[in-house]
């Protein structure tokens, strides 16, 4: 990193550590001078903190059925075993 | 339970702690149904955790299969230390991690080259080079994403996403479902996956890097 500005090709590969906090005080100064002054920036940080937010919206696989039908064989076999009465 | 919040309200924490609570008090009567639930609902979460550390989708469901039967004898002794959550992901690791030593694979995240290379955030050619005007700055900015949630509510474009996290390299998959997806800090994602708090987000700003390029070209294909 060049030692008195951080350019836009450094900030893209500092988003992350930006966002979770974790940036040594000397670089975040530099960080956020830049993204003062550089629009193209935010919308950079705001497009990686929109795709962290949506990858949680994703459809999620669902387990196998006879996979999961075994598993709830498995978990009554269990519980009655040696659960409640 | 003590634990109450300084200000007085529920904390997220005290909110997760009490719905974990009637989970597991659900479970310990034998309540298939909440069983079910909970089995559908960290499926697919589980399984690319656990494919980082196996070679192939097959063993990664055998895995995750043993997890679950291994929470189910763990269930009663499981003290609400941790979340059910990160009891669970912790069982997985720790199965996906004998597994992965029978199979003799090298540790996954040992170090950050091999699967993951050392590719950019973003294509070289998107910045200006030494000799330009600016060099290092923008030459082909991002364009603004107008309204990304709304564009991504449709089915197609939500099997888009999921597409685009299962083309990550294993190691980003399972980062980037720990922090992003299943929204475990950090510091729990280190100890998971015995991850230095550096490499953990080198590799996970690299999943991201890459959703983010993929959903650049998904919006711009579909303006």
């Amino acid at each position: 990193m060049s030692v008195d500005e951080v350019v836009c090709r450094e900030f893209a590969e500092l988003a992350t550590e930006y966002l979770d906090g974790a940036m040594p005080d000397e670089t975040l100064e530099l960080v956020e001078e830049h993204l003062a002054m550089c629009d193209w920036c935010r919308d950079y940080l705001g497009q990686i903190e929109t795709s962290a937010r949506v990858v949680a919206d994703a459809p999620q696989t669902a387990p196998p059925a006879p996979a999961l039908e075994a598993l709830v064989g498995a978990f009554r076999a269990h519980t009655t075993e040696d659960g409640p009465p | 339970m003590e634990r109450t919040s300084p200000s007085g309200g529920m904390s997220v924490d005290a909110r997760v702690e009490g719905r974990d609570a009637t989970l597991l008090a659900a479970l310990r009567a034998g309540d298939e149904a909440a069983f079910a639930a909970l089995v559908t609902r960290y499926h697919a979460s589980l399984k690319r955790v656990a494919r980082a550390y196996v070679s192939t989708d097959a063993v990664a469901e055998e895995v995750v299969q043993d997890t679950w039967m291994a929470a189910i004898r763990g269930l009663d002794r499981f003290e609400q230390r941790a979340t059910i959550k990160t009891w669970l992901f912790r069982i997985l690791t720790n199965q996906a991690k004998s597994r992965g030593m029978r199979e003799r694979r090298t540790v996954p995240f040992a170090s950050l080259a091999g699967a993951d290379g050392e590719e950019p955030s973003v294509a070289p050619d998107r910045f200006q080079r030494d000799g330009d005007t600016w060099p290092g700055h923008w030459a082909i900015p991002p364009r603004p994403w107008q309204d990304p949630e709304r564009r991504l509510a449709s089915l197609e474009a939500r099997e888009h996403l999921r597409a685009a996290i299962a083309a990550l390299p294993p190691t980003q998959q399972a980062v980037l479902t720990l922090r992003d997806v299943e929204g475990l800090e950090s510091e729990e994602v280190c100890g998971l996956l015995d991850l230095s708090a550096g490499n953990q987000r080198v590799i996970l700003h690299r999943a991201r890097a890459r959703v983010r390029a993929d959903l650049e070209r998904y919006f711009e294909e579909t303006a």
